[in-house]
C-alpha cells in the first residue's frame, strides 16, 4: 500500500511491520506496533497515520480522525504520511481532506509533479472541476506534457456539462475548452487520439458539426483508430444533425455492402432515402453525387438495391444473414405508410414472412424478427398465417392422445416460434376455457416429449410444471423467475431464498432485479431475510459511491475523456435509485420494529443510524427507476404486454409507498427526540447528533403523511393491474385496505396533543383531556379492527382442494408494525403523563386532599394500556392457534384433480409443502417478534 | 438484423437477460469500469432493432512488446439464449481480432473452462488452438472441484511464424500465468 521500492530508506524499513500487520487485517498489532515505534521515534509522522488506519478500521473513528488531524496540520511532504492519509480519508469517506493535504504540499513542494498530479486526482475526487482546470494547467506549466493540458481542458467541459446555466456552457467554458484546443491545433502539438476525440466532443457539445466533420474528415481524424468504424460512425452522426442527407444515403450505402447485417445503417439509408424523395434530390450535372460516393434518391433505386442484397445472400450457401430479408419487410412496411403503390413490387408480406419462417424458423430469435412485422398482416390473414407456417414445422405422426411431435431440436424450435406467433398474435387468449384447457395440455405434453432431447388449483399445477422444469434444467434462469414470482404472490417467501441466490445475482442485479426480492420479504413476515436482502443491496449502494470516483480518475488517466461524463452520470443513476431510497429506508425501519425498546432503547438505535427527522435524505425529483420489468420474457400479445404506462404507474405507486415509509421513519425519529430530549441544550450539539425534533418539524411532517396518504388513497382507487410478467405491485394497496396507515398516522398525532398537556398542566385542560381519551379510544377501536382483518386461515383445504389467503400474513405483518409503532408513542405518552401524575400526588400529599379523583387522561391511558395488553394476547393466541392447525394440515392427503401423471403430483406436492412450511415460519417470526413487543408493555404503565 | 456499439455504462442496468446465463459471470463495477476506461474501444455491444441487448464482447490489449508478447485478451464473450446460432459470437471475436491487429497484437488469447465443449469448439471453429491447460483456474464455491481452463490462442499477422501458439508441452499453475 506504500511505495516499498526504496529500501534505502531506514524509515520504510521501520514501517513494513506495520503495513504488513494492516494488509492482513491483522489491525490490533499494526496499533501496537505503531505505539511501539512511536516511542522510539516520536517524529515518525506516518507510524501516527498508520495507527490511525488500525483504529479506524477496528471502528474507533473518533480516535483516528484526531490522531490523522495531528499529522496533517504539520503539513506533511513525506510519500508515505501522504499515501497513508490518503488511504485513510478515503475509507473515513472524507474525500475533501485528502484535497486540503495536497494543497499544502505543492505549496511547499512547488515544482512536484508527483504532488500536483496527486492533488489533480484528489479534486476529481470530489468533482472541483474549476479547481482541476488550474491543477491541470499548473502542472502543464511544470512540465509540458499533452495529457496535463488535455486534463485541463477535459476539466473545461466538465464545467459546461455540470453548469446549472446552459448558456454559461455554450458562451464561456465550451468555447474556452476549444480555443485551448484550436492552440494546440495551430502549435501542430496534437499528439494522441484521445486528444481528437475531446476536440470532437467539445465540437459537438457546442453544435458546430461542420466544424467538427473538418476534423474528422482532415489529417486530425487519421488519429481515429483504436476503435473500429470510428470515422465512419462520427460522419454518420454528423450527417444526420446536419440533415445531409445525400452523404447520409451514400454512406449508408457504402457501409451495408461492408456488413448487410447491420440494422442501423438500414435505418438511416430508408430515413435518409424518404428525405431526399420529399426534396425532389436530382444528382449534379457532374462530378460524384456526394462526398460518400453513388446517393440512391428514389424508390426505384432501393428496390433494385434490396433485391440485390436478398440475391448475394441467396447466393451464399450457408450462413444466411437475416438482415436483407427483415430490411425489405421495413422498406415495405415504410413504403404502406406513404401509401407507394411500389411495395407490392415486393412481394406479400405473408409469403414473405413464411419464407423468412422457413430459413430461419429453428434460430431462437425468429420470434423477436417476425414480431415486429406481425402487425403488415391484416387481421384475416391471421389463421392463414399461422396454418402455413405449422406446414413448416415436421411434426411426426399423432399418437394416442391425437398430438404430434417434433421429431428434433430444429423441428422442435419452429414448433415453439409458431405457438409464440399465435400467442403473439391473441390467438390463445381468444379461446374459450375448454379451449385454453386444451392448449395447455397439449402444451404440457409438448414440454415433456421435448425432454427427451433437453383458477387456484392452476397456479398449484403451474408451480408444480416449474418446479418439474427446474429439476430437468437446474439453471434456467426464467423458470426460476417464474417461479420467484408465483411463490411471492402466494404468499411463500421462503422457497424465494434459494431460487434467488441460485439466480446467482450480483452486484448492479442487486439494483436491477433486487426488488424481487426485497419487495415480499418483509411484508410476509419474514424478518431475518428481509434484513438479509437489504443488507445485499446496500452493500452494492454503498461500495459503489467509493468505487465510481476512482474511475472516473482512471478515465482522465487513460485519456478515455468521453466516459468521463458517463461514467458520472452512471454514479448519479445508482446514487439516486429508486431500489436504493427504498432499501435504505425500510431496512432503517426494519431495525427499527425488530431492534427498538427490546434489544437497545428506541433513542439509541434512532442515533446509532444518524436519523434526523428533519432532513429528508431521499432526492424525490432526480429518482431513478432502475428495475429491469423486463427480466421475465413474455410472448403475450401487445394489449398484454407490459407498456411504458405500467411502468410510470409502478413507479409512481412505489414512490408513493417510499414517501409514506420514509415520512413514518422520520416521524418516529420525532416521537424518540420527543421522548428523550438530549440533556445538552446547545443547539448545534443537538441537531448533529441528528436527534433533534422541533414541534414544528412533528408537524409538518405529520400533514405531509396525511396529504401523502389521501393521495395514496386515491391512487389504490384506480385500481391498476399490471400484467402478470411485468412490475410487482408495492405494498400500498394491502397496507392500505388493512387499516394501518390511517392508525399509524391516528398514534403519531398524539404526541401533538400531550406537547399541548404538558405546557398547559392536569387542571386547566379538561377539554383538551377529554380529546386525548378519545384518541386512545379510538385507536384501541383501529387496532382492534386491523386484527380482526388477520383472522382465517392462510392455507385452507376445503372439498379437496386448497386455497390460499395469504393476505392475512401481510396483514398480521401491518398489524405488528403498527403495534411497534404504538408502543414507542406511548412510551412518549408515559414520559408526559408519569411527572404529571406524580406532581399531582405530591400536591395531594401536601394538601391532604382526600379526593380520590382521577385525572380523565391518566385514567384513559391505563384503559388503553390494559386494551393493548388483551390485543397482544388475542394477537399472540391467533398466531399460536394458527401455527398449530397450519402444523397439523395434512396437504399429502388431497388428491390433485385432473393430474393424471404421477411426476406432475410429485411437483405440486412439493410446491405445496414448500407454501406450508414458509407460511409456519412467516407465522414464527411474526409471534416471536410480537411477544417481544408484549413484554415491553409492563413498563408502560403509569 | 444487429446493431452494434461501444458497450455504455448503462447497458450495464440491462444486460440481466445475457448475465443470468450460469457460465456468464457477473463481475464488480469497478471491474467493467476499469475496462471501459481503459480498454473502451475492445467492449462492444450488440442490441437488436427492439433494443434487447443480444450480447457483448468485452477485451484487453497487453503483455510485453519487446518480448513478443503484446496481444488482444478476450475477457468475456457472452449471448443471450434467444440470440444463439446466428453467428453473432463470431462477429464480435472478428472484431476483437481486428482491434488488436490494428494495435499491432501477435496474437489474441483467451481463457475457457476445459468443460465448456461447445465455446472450446466455437473457438477451434474460429481459428484458436490450445496453447496451454491452467490447472485449476476457474474456482467452484460450492465445495465442488476448481476447473482447469484452456488458454488457446491464435496468431495475428504480426506473428507470421506463429510463433505464439505453439504449444507448451506442460500445463502450468494460476500463479505461473503472467
Amino acid at each position: 500500500m506504500a511505495a516499498r521500492g526504496h529500501v534505502q530508506d531506514p524509515n520504510d524499513r521501520r514501517l513494513r511491520p506495520i503495513y504488513d500487520y494492516l494488509d492482513n487485517g491483522n489491525n490490533k498489532m499494526a496499533i501496537q506496533q505503531a505505539d511501539k515505534l512511536l516511542k522510539k521515534h516520536k517524529d515518525l509522522h506516518c507510524a501516527k497515520v498508520l495507527k490511525a488506519i488500525g483504529l479506524q478500521r477496528t471502528a474507533k473513528q473518533d480516535e483516528a480522525f484526531t490522531l490523522a488531524q495531528e499529522v496533517a496540520v504539520l503539513e506533511p511532504t513525506d510519500d508515505n504520511s501522504l499515501q497513508a492519509l490518503t488511504i485513510l480519508y478515503r475509507e473515513m469517506h472524507r474525500p475533501e481532506l485528502v484535497t486540503k493535504l495536497y494543497e499544502a504540499a505543492v505549496r511547499k513542494v512547488p515544482t512536484s509533479e508527483e504532488y500536483h498530479s496527486h492533488l489533480f486526482m484528489a479534486y476529481a475526487r470530489v468533482g472541483e472541476y474549476k479547481k482541476m482546470q488550474q491543477a491541470g494547467m499548473a502542472l502543464y506549466k511544470i512540465v509540458p506534457k499533452n495529457p496535463y493540458y488535455f486534463w485541463s481542458v477535459m476539466s473545461l467541459v466538465m464545467q459546461a456539462i455540470s453548469a446549472q446555466d446552459e448558456k454559461l456552457s455554450q458562451t464561456m467554458f465550451l468555447p474556452l475548452a476549444e480555443r485551448m484546443v484550436e492552440k494546440m491545433v495551430k502549435e501542430e502539438k496534437i499528439e494522441a487520439e484521445a486528444e481528437v476525440q475531446l476536440y470532437f466532443m467539445i465540437l459537438e457539445r457546442l453544435g458546430k458539426y461542420v466544424e467538427a466533420l473538418e476534423v474528422v474528415q482532415g489529417p486530425l481524424g487519421e488519429k481515429l483508430t483504436s476503435e473500429l468504424q470510428s470515422r465512419e460512425n462520427k460522419c454518420m452522426m454528423l450527417y444526420r444533425r446536419l440533415e445531409r442527407w445525400a452523404e447520409c444515403n451514400a454512406l449508408s450505402c457504402k457501409l451495408l455492402l461492408k456488413n448487410p447485417d447491420d440494422w442501423q445503417f438500414y435505418l438511416l439509408y430508408f430515413d435518409s432515402l424518404f428525405h431526399l424523395i420529399d426534396q425532389s434530390w436530382t444528382p449534379p450535372q457532374e462530378g460524384t453525387h456526394s462526398a460518400e460516393g453513388e446517393v440512391h434518391a428514389s424508390i426505384s433505386q432501393a428496390l433494385s438495391f434490396m433485391e440485390d442484397r436478398i440475391a448475394t445472400e441467396e447466393a451464399k450457401e450457408s450462413k444466411h444473414l437475416r438482415g436483407p430479408y427483415l430490411a425489405r419487410l421495413e422498406l415495405i412496411r415504410r413504403l404502406r405508410e406513404r401509401s407507394c403503390p411500389e411495395a407490392q413490387q415486393l412481394g406479400e408480406p405473408l409469403e414473405l414472412m413464411f419464407q423468412f419462417f422457413v430459413k430461419f424458423g429453428d434460430k431462437p430469435c425468429c420470434i423477436t424478427d417476425l414480431k415486429i412485422f406481425l402487425d403488415l398482416l391484416t387481421p384475416d390473414q391471421h389463421v392463414q398465417f399461422i396454418n402455413r407456417l405449422m406446414e413448416a414445422v415436421p411434426l411426426g405422426a399423432p399418437g394416442e392422445d391425437g398430438v404430434a411431435f417434433p421429431g428434433d431440436t430444429r423441428a422442435l424450435q419452429r414448433h415453439l416460434c409458431v405457438t409464440q406467433l399465435s400467442r403473439s398474435l391473441g390467438q390463445q387468449h381468444a379461446l374459450n376455457t375448454q379451449g385454453k384447457l386444451g392448449l395447455i395440455k397439449e402444451l404440457k405434453a409438448h414440454y415433456r416429449h421435448g425432454l427427451q432431447f433437453g383458477d387456484q388449483n392452476m397456479l398449484w399445477q403451474s408451480l408444480g410444471l416449474l418446479e418439474e422444469g427446474l429439476s430437468h434444467s437446474s439453471s434456467n434462469a426464467q423458470f426460476k423467475l417464474l417461479l420467484l414470482l408465483l411463490y411471492c404472490r402466494l404468499g411463500a417467501f421462503e422457497p424465494v431464498v434459494d431460487l434467488y441466490s441460485s439466480l446467482d445475482a450480483k452486484h448492479v442485479q442487486h439494483d436491477t432485479i433486487g426488488y424481487l426480492l426485497t419487495r415480499y420479504a418483509e411484508s410476509l413476515g419474514q424478518f431475518a431475510a428481509a434484513s438479509q436482502s437489504c443488507n445485499f443491496s446496500l452493500r452494492f449502494f454503498h461500495s459503489n459511491q467509493k468505487d465510481t470516483s476512482e474511475y472516473v480518475i482512471q478515465a482522465y488517466k487513460y485519456g478515455a475523456f468521453e466516459k468521463i461524463p458517463e461514467f458520472i452520470a452512471f454514479r448519479n443513476r445508482l446514487d439516486h435509485s429508486l431500489h436504493f431510497a427504498q432499501v435504505r429506508t425500510e431496512r432503517m425501519l426494519l431495525d427499527l420494529f425488530l431492534e427498538a425498546d427490546i434489544s437497545s432503547p428506541l433513542e439509541e438505535s434512532v442515533k446509532s443510524m444518524s436519523l434526523c427527522p428533519e432532513e429528508d435524505d431521499i432526492l424525490w425529483d432526480s429518482l431513478r427507476d432502475n428495475r429491469d420489468l423486463t427480466v421475465l420474457v413474455s410472448w403475450n400479445p401487445k394489449d398484454r404486454q407490459l407498456n411504458a404506462e405500467h411502468k410510470q404507474r409502478s413507479l409512481e405507486d412505489d414512490t408513493l409507498w417510499l414517501r409514506l415509509r420514509s415520512l413514518t421513519l422520520r416521524l418516529i425519529g420525532c416521537v424518540s427526540a420527543l421522548t428523550h430530549p438530549p440533556a445538552s441544550r446547545n443547539s448545534e450539539k443537538r441537531t448533529e447528533n441528528g436527534v433533534a425534533a422541533k414541534p414544528s418539524s412533528l408537524r409538518s411532517l405529520l400533514s405531509q403523511l396525511e396529504s401523502t396518504l389521501n393521495q395514496a388513497t386515491q391512487f389504490t382507487e384506480k385500481q391498476l393491474q399490471y400484467p402478470f410478467v411485468g412490475p410487482v405491485p408495492s405494498r400500498l394497496a394491502q397496507a392500505l385496505s388493512s387499516g394501518c396507515c390511517q392508525c399509524q398516522l391516528s398514534s403519531l398525532q398524539l404526541p401533538l396533543h400531550l406537547q399541548e398537556l404538558e405546557a398547559a398542566g392536569l387542571d386547566e385542560s379538561t377539554e383538551l383531556q377529554t380529546q386525548i381519551s378519545n384518541l386512545f379510544k379510538s385507536l384501541a377501536v383501529q387496532l382492534q379492527d386491523i386484527l380482526e382483518k388477520c383472522k382465517g386461515d392462510p392455507l385452507e383445504v376445503k372439498d379437496s382442494q386448497s386455497t390460499t389467503q395469504h393476505f392475512l400474513l401481510e396483514n398480521l405483518v401491518y398489524f405488528v408494525e403498527t403495534v411497534c409503532i404504538v408502543l414507542w408513542v406511548s412510551n412518549y405518552c408515559v414520559s408526559v403523563l408519569r411527572p404529571l401524575k406524580s406532581s399531582l400526588q405530591k400536591k395531594k400529599k401536601k394538601k391532604k386532599e382526600a379526593s380520590t379523583v382521577t385525572p380523565p387522561v391518566l385514567s384513559a391511558y391505563q384503559e388503553f394500556n390494559s386494551s393493548l395488553q388483551s390485543l397482544l394476547n388475542q394477537a399472540l393466541e391467533h398466531i399460536k392457534s394458527q401455527e398449530i392447525s397450519l402444523t397439523a394440515l395434512k396437504l399429502g392427503a388431497l388428491s390433485l384433480e385432473g393430474q393424471t401423471q404421477s411426476e406432475v403430483r410429485t411437483f405440486t406436492k412439493m410446491a405445496m409443502d414448500k407454501v406450508q412450511s414458509s407460511y409456519l415460519r412467516s407465522l414464527q417470526e411474526i409471534g416471536e417478534l410480537l411477544k417481544k413487543r408484549a413484554d415491553t408493555l409492563k413498563s408502560l404503565k403509569i | 438484423m444487429t446493431t452494434l456499439r461501444a458497450f455504455t455504462c448503462d447497458d450495464l442496468f440491462k444486460f440481466n437477460n445475457i448475465n443470468l446465463d450460469p457460465l456468464t459471470e457477473t463481475y464488480g463495477i469497478p471491474f467493467y469500469l476499469q475496462y471501459l476506461a481503459h480498454w473502451p474501444e475492445y467492449f462492444i455491444v450488440a442490441e437488436a432493432p427492439g433494443g434487447e441487448l443480444m450480447g457483448y464482447i468485452m477485451g484487453k490489449a497487453e503483455g510485453s512488446v519487446a518480448r513478443e508478447e503484446w496481444h488482444g485478451h478476450v475477457t468475456a464473450l457472452s449471448v443471450a439464449l434467444e440470440f444463439r446460432r446466428l453467428g453473432l459470437a463470431a462477429k464480435l471475436m472478428e472484431m476483437l481480432e481486428e482491434i488488436s491487429e490494428r494495435k499491432g497484437g501477435f496474437f489474441v488469447d483467451l481463457f475457457v473452462r476445459v468443460s465448456n465443449q461447445v465455446a472450446v469448439k466455437m473457438y477451434k471453429q474460429l481459428g484458436y488452438s490450445v496453447y496451454r491447460t491452467v490447472i485449476e483456474y476457474y474456482s467452484a464455491s460450492n465445495g465442488e472441484p476448481d476447473e482447469d481452463a484452456y488458454d488457446m490462442r491464435k496468431a495475428l499477422s504480426r506473428d507470421a511464424e506463429k510463433k505464439s501458439i505453439i504449444p507448451l508441452p506442460h500445463p502450468v499453475r494460476p500463479e505461473d500465468i503472467e
